[in-house]
């Protein structure tokens, strides 16, 4: 661990050195040329292979620094995937990779969703697993055995690399090589990625960032460049995002919109039009041969701003067409004006519905915003207003992506992700302005490179073809322009303070990357008063229990955020699971678990069930277990069967939600209550607290005298935190719940033997007398 | 004259019967007398026998025949000390609850089951528990703690049977491995890879009803005869232990380096009651130096072929797969004892090319006694040693060159004439401006020569300055020229510019010229000084307007 704090400090000196001293090569390397600096220009004879041997290593050390950073889970625990998404997509990788690529496509996952089954190959996006599958595939023809769980792990800090090199030419392409440089270091510890894309986190998110970033470098490098092959390879480069994540959504609604944009700022060019009508129609056919998405962007809301877009440059490149050859200009821009307004006013129309259909989750705070950003969230407004202030086609592009990024990301809380990117992007253009105004002693003062589309072509063929110098332009005169008044001092002291704020910056990222996102949450781990460390397994035991001593074909029902554990590491089938695709089967398991006893069991017998398994957290006080979770599953019941299931039911009179004595009977007598609570009520786990405590609610439980009658506990884990009961088939015979009515027999037929019994009697017998015992108190 | 041979089970020659009579009588062997431990203290049942044997025949009796009864031969793991036989104890009842005792039934022989008579006998049966049920009761057996003795019989014909029947009370683990897969992975670099893959099952009597982990908590005798852990004892110098199964590194377990051993407390996820089943992986790394024997080409590896993994093991099946170094020929395996050999296979790791050539062995119904060494042989060229190393330099080698062939070469299809002509220029105009830098060095150089003039009035000094600072002015000057010439000749706009820049640098040569005639005159004292200072002030600011408008010049260039 401290190698990796020394990486990533390091790698901070370094890289805003690096930025100004990259500067200082691609400017003139001296004023003194003259005389006495004879011998530098002779050892830096090739400032352009300074330059890239320099960001090559600050590449590759920005990619270690990113990929260790992420290994604390790994270091802490072990090599595990983590959470409950990333166990689906580890066991679609494991299948992808056992019974090959077709047979993945197909699949029809019959061990979820019973009795209803999942197709899965028809309902993911199988960029994850086809890029771990490949990887493995690969390494395994080169004989490197390498295990497909390990491929799954460490996916993502491996593409976290990959996520800051295309930062880099993004930002590259944006500012210059500085800020590039800059932004991927940002982009590789910046905890609001980082908290994504952890070793073990095999998620979507991991590379769909990379191909998020990727697809916009090579959007703006074909805008620059009007050609078709940078456009086509946007359009792969889309694709693989489309396989990967359902956020793609984002660009095809970013690039319409930068393109709509800059019809509106007058800023048309063939080189837009061919960039556009390229990424459109390719974009389109090869979005669609992803099975998930299918037909969708040719009929959701989503995607119709793109065709919109698409159809008005295409009328907007018609009438520039025309305008060569009339010469009713007024009536040209009133046409124009009315038409984008029209398109404008239907693109909003239609944006709106997405915003609010991904806006079911959290808004984000303030606190997060600092806590995964850091200072980032406050020098990112500068570099916007510096690429603003002098802007071109492709920081219209970068702003509109800063805007819409922030405005999802004030939305809700998980599109973050999206945010953090250009965050870094537009901080590394604010600090590496500062650092080149300030940084630059030796330096002549120029106005930030405005490097237009025309200046393309110059650069591309003073490119790395030849092994030859860049431009090296040595000036003679040794007068300096007056220095608008800063003193030596002011700079030093200003570069200090940001050299301060960026190490904070990285000592920020490693806490939090530390102790925010580096827990698996399948393991967990307390610390003792003497700082040894007590790993509670609790998950993986009942997990395994499963594996191995029930039947193959068991159905295990739990609540939905279980199931994809359950499938990927207990390899049973499972009634509902992480994809609530189905609400009502969800909400039939609420109800089971919210009924009571009897009632569940027609429910849980019509679902074929035959094991049930809960987590209980009231033994060690772990917070997230089902009764903390239980109102949710009473109001999904609820919403599916109101007539059943009403959520005051399970509240006191005073609105209160208690488990203890004042909690209301319904609750105290529903399955999920007594399925977490039996025999806990026997349990004292102190001496402080009465028998039957429960941690984590901080309250005696209520209902202490628990019997099944149709469930039998099958196993509860050390610390009773996953506890799964059998369901039992039906009796036989049906037990009567009542005693035999005694039949008083009638005297006539005892025999001789009895009667005299019956008749003698003994003396002075004591008399029972029937009453209660005293309570000691 | 009787020669009795006292006899305990290790024999020189050792055969076996386990099925039918056989005729033997005719040797004249005869047991004197017999003392017969039956041990039925584990899951296992241990029966040793000492026997005193006499030959009342002719001839010379260099064998006897052990026999074992037919009925416990699918039993039958191991003859050596003793006979052992795994599996023997059933569980009875076969189902059981948590608060339950375990009870098992052993059914045997009260008489040794020899082809020869036997004069006397006794048969001690040793128990788990005191707790008896029940057991037969032959000869009015006398009963201690945990032993019940029978006998002495006397005179017993050969191949006798009786039946024996103890039912008692054994809450020993009874673990069986049913299957085991042992992977020995050699490698010349020093290490030896270890794994051996586990399915484990209790086969005690079947844990029936609810398992609560309450009573199995708070109440010490609840689930009793379950299994929470058992010691695994590796080799001394084993290392990088691990333990895991398919979700993960099993946490529960801990280690403890001994002297002579490594201890692993192998703690299964869950306790194992009856007829639950656990899976696992154990593995580790042992130096090479310990077990690989070497003379030459010739290698020698010589390890157990099964290890050890709890106290009295039984393993159902074992797979032994020994994968030996890439190029590894003549392979023969000296086993202790006969095991089924599989056809051979090839396994590939890292850096391999045509497989590692992997022997691979199967056996069934083992027990502790099997733990014993396998001796593998084989021949293998050292100069392969260096094969991965090369391979690895290859890769390199390979990916270096690559990158060098594709920085270096231009592999675009489209040949740009313009851009040809823009690198060809500017490859001049970078010319140009390193010659005009010289040029200006001069003139540096020359005001030094004035300065040093001055103060030491040496005309000589100045002159011959003077006359290198012409020559190497002309021939820069020419320089330019021409490579303005070849500009003009590329059609680029900078030839005016570049002959702007001549045309400037003219006047500048000029005002040297003349800051150095004026620096003569003044030594040669026909100027003032002030006059002098004056004069320098104009031409040197004159100068600097000069370089300046080069400077912006050469910036358009």
């Amino acid at each position: 661990m401290a190698e990796q704090h020394t990486a990533a400090d390091g790698k901070h000196k370094a890289s805003p050195n690096a930025g100004g001293s990259l500067h200082g090569n691609s400017r003139t390397n001296a004023v003194g040329g003259g005389g006495g600096k004879g011998g530098l220009s002779g050892g830096l004879a090739q400032p352009a292979g300074w330059q890239s041997l320099l960001s090559f290593t600050i590449l590759f050390l920005a990619w270690l620094a990113g990929f260790s950073s992420r290994l604390f889970a790994v270091i802490r625990f072990e090599s595990i995937i983590h959470e409950f998404d990333p166990w689906f997509n580890y066991r679609s990788t494991h299948h992808l990779t056992t019974n090959g690529f077709y047979e993945f496509l197909n699949w029809f996952d019959e061990r979820s969703w019973y009795p209803l089954g999942r197709i899965v190959g028809g309902t993911v996006y199988p960029g994850l697993m086809v890029t771990a599958g490949l990887i493995h595939y690969v390494l395994n023809l080169l004989h490197l055995t390498v295990h497909i769980r390990d491929v799954c792990v460490f996916l993502a800090p491996v593409f976290s690399g990959l996520t800051s090199i295309s930062t880099f030419l993004l930002t590259r392409e944006l500012w210059n090589q500085g800020a590039g440089l800059l932004a991927a270091c940002f982009i590789a510890i910046v905890p609001g990625y980082i908290s994504r894309s952890v070793a073990g986190s095999f998620d979507n998110e991991g590379i769909a960032i990379f191909a998020l970033q990727f697809t916009y470098y090579l959007w703006v490098k074909s805008i620059k460049t009007g050609s078709v092959f940078w456009s086509i390879g946007c359009c792969l480069s889309y694709f693989y995002m489309v396989s990967a994540w359902g956020g793609y959504v984002f660009i095809i609604n970013l690039i319409p919109l930068h393109v709509f944009v800059l019809l509106l700022m007058q800023r048309y060019s063939r080189r837009v039009y061919i960039a556009y009508s390229t990424f459109y129609i390719v974009g389109l056919v090869l979005s669609m041969q992803i099975p998930f998405v299918g037909f969708q962007p040719i009929r959701t809301s989503e995607h119709m701003a793109a065709a919109g877009v698409f159809a008005l440059l295409q009328a907007y490149a018609l009438l520039q067409y025309l305008k060569d050859r009339l010469t009713k200009q007024e009536f040209q821009t009133l046409f124009f004006l009315g038409v984008s307004l029209a398109a404008g006013v239907v693109f909003f129309t239609i944006h709106i519905p997405i915003i609010a259909s991904v806006s079911e989750h959290q808004p984000t705070t303030w606190v997060s915003f600092f806590f995964d950003l850091h200072i980032l969230v406050c020098t990112f407004p500068a570099g916007l207003w510096f690429c603003i202030k002098n802007v071109n086609d492709e920081r219209v592009f970068v702003a509109l992506y800063a805007i819409s990024a922030v405005y999802f990301a004030g939305v809700m809380v998980r599109l973050m992700l999206t945010l953090t990117p250009v965050v870094c992007m537009l901080s590394a253009i604010a600090f590496s302005s500062v650092f080149e105004h300030y940084l630059g002693d030796d330096m002549k003062r120029e106005n930030p490179p405005i490097e237009d589309s025309s200046d393309e072509d110059d650069k591309r063929s003073s490119g790395n073809l030849y092994d030859k110098a860049g431009k090296v332009r040595k000036h003679v005169s040794e007068q300096e322009k007056a220095e608008e008044g800063l003193g030596p001092n002011i700079k030093s002291i200003v570069t200090m303070l940001m050299l301060m704020l960026l190490m904070m910056f990285a000592v920020h990222c490693t806490w939090v990357t530390s102790n925010a996102y580096s827990s698996p949450s399948v393991v967990l781990a307390s610390y003792n008063n003497d700082g040894t460390r007590n790993i509670l397994d609790d998950f993986r035991e009942a997990y395994y229990w499963l594996r191995q001593n029930t039947d193959e074909h068991a159905r295990v029902m739990s609540w939905w955020d279980y199931g994809y554990q359950i499938a990927g590491m207990a390899n049973r089938t499972t009634l509902v699971d992480n994809n609530t695709w189905n609400n009502s089967h969800i909400a039939l398991v609420g109800k089971a678990m919210s009924s009571n006893e009897s009632a569940a069991y027609e429910i849980m017998r019509s679902l074929d069930v035959d094991y049930v398994l809960i987590i209980f957290g009231g033994v060690i006080g772990y917070s997230g277990d089902d009764i903390n979770k239980f109102l949710w599953m009473v109001r999904i019941a609820e919403g599916e069967h109101p007539k059943d299931i009403r959520e005051s039911d399970y509240f006191t009179p005073q609105g209160e939600f208690r488990v203890d004595k004042a909690g209301s009977p319904v609750l105290l007598n529903c399955l999920m209550y007594k399925m977490s609570y039996y025999r806990f009520g026997e349990m004292q786990l102190d001496f402080r607290t009465p028998p039957g405590f429960d941690r984590t609610r901080n309250a005696e439980i209520g209902n202490k005298d628990i019997k099944f009658k149709h469930l039998e506990e099958a196993f509860t884990s050390e610390h009773w935190l996953v506890r799964i009961y059998k369901v039992k088939k039906l009796e036989n015979r049906e037990p009567l719940e009542h005693k035999l009515r005694s039949i008083v027999p009638r005297q006539k037929y005892t025999s001789k033997k009895t009667a005299k019994r019956k008749r003698g009697h003994i003396r002075n017998k004591l008399v029972l007398k029937k009453g209660k015992k005293l309570n000691k108190k | 004259m009787a020669r009795s041979i006292p006899f305990c089970a290790v024999t020189t020659c050792l055969l076996l019967i386990t099925g039918l009579c056989y005729r033997v009588a005719a040797d004249g062997l005869v047991n004197e007398e017999v003392k017969r431990t039956v041990d039925l203290s584990t899951h296992l049942a241990k029966i040793t026998a000492e026997i005193l044997l006499s030959n009342q025949g002719d001839s010379v009796v260099h064998s006897f025949i052990l026999a074992v009864e037919p009925d416990l031969a699918p039993n039958l793991a191991y003859v050596g000390a003793s006979v052992i036989l795994s599996h023997i104890l059933r569980p009875f009842p076969t189902h059981i609850t948590q608060a339950e005792r375990q009870l098992v039934v052993f059914q045997g022989n009260h008489y040794l089951y020899s082809p020869y008579p036997t004069r006397s006998q006794t048969t001690r049966v040793r128990l788990a528990s005191k707790t008896v049920e029940s057991y037969t009761k032959l000869g009015n057996p006398s009963k201690s703690d945990e032993a019940i003795e029978y006998g002495p019989f006397h005179d017993v014909a050969p191949f006798s049977e009786d039946a024996l029947k103890v039912h008692y009370e054994n809450n020993t683990p009874f673990l069986t491995i049913s299957s085991i897969t042992r992977i020995i992975e050699v490698s010349h670099w020093g290490n030896i890879a270890v794994e051996e893959t586990i399915d484990m099952r209790h086969t005690g009597a079947f844990l029936k009803g609810p398992f609560s982990r309450y009573d199995y908590q708070r109440q010490s005798d609840s689930g009793i005869s379950s299994v929470k852990s058992f010691k695994t004892i590796l080799p001394a110098s084993a290392q990088d232990v691990y333990y895991r199964d398919e979700i993960g590194n099993i946490s529960t377990s801990h280690l403890q380096i001994l002297e002579d051993s490594v201890e692993v407390e192998v703690r299964p996820r869950f306790p194992l009651f009856g007829g639950w089943k656990t899976h696992y992986i154990i593995g580790y790394n042992l130096p090479s130096y310990e077990y690989l024997y070497t003379l030459g080409d010739q290698y020698a590896l010589k390890m157990r072929l099964v290890d050890h993994v709890y106290d009295d093991q039984v393993i159902d099946s074992l797979t032994v797969k020994l994968i030996l170094p890439e190029g590894a020929r003549n392979i023969h395996v000296e086993t202790p004892y006969p095991i089924d050999r599989i056809p051979d296979q090839l396994h590939y790791t890292y850096l391999d090319t045509f497989g590692r050539p992997v022997l691979v062995v199967s056996k069934n119904n083992l027990v502790e006694q099997h733990i014993q060494d396998v001796v593998v042989h084989y021949t293998f060229n050292k100069i392969l040693m260096l094969q991965e190393p090369l391979l690895v330099v290859g890769a390199f080698y390979i990916l270096f060159f690559t990158v060098i062939i594709y920085v270096r070469l231009d592999f675009s299809i489209t040949k740009d004439p313009a851009a040809e002509v823009r690198m060809k220029v500017s490859s001049i105009t970078e010319q140009v401006l390193t010659l005009v830098n010289k040029r200006f060095g001069l003139y540096r150089h020359m005001d030094e020569v004035v300065n040093r003039y001055k103060q030491s009035r040496d005309t000589g000094a100045l002159n011959s300055g003077r006359k290198t600072l012409e020559a190497d002015h002309r021939t820069l000057t020419n320089d330019i020229s021409s490579l303005q010439a070849r500009l003009k000749a590329e059609g680029s706009d900078l030839t005016d510019k570049v002959g702007e820049v001549q045309k400037l640098d003219g006047q500048v040569k000029e005002l040297v010229c003349r800051s150095w005639q004026e620096a003569e005159r003044l030594v040669a004292g026909k100027v003032k000084k002030e006059a002098y200072i004056d004069n320098e002030k104009t031409l040197s600011t004159k100068r600097l307007e000069l370089v300046t408008r080069i400077d912006s010049l050469l910036d358009t260039l």
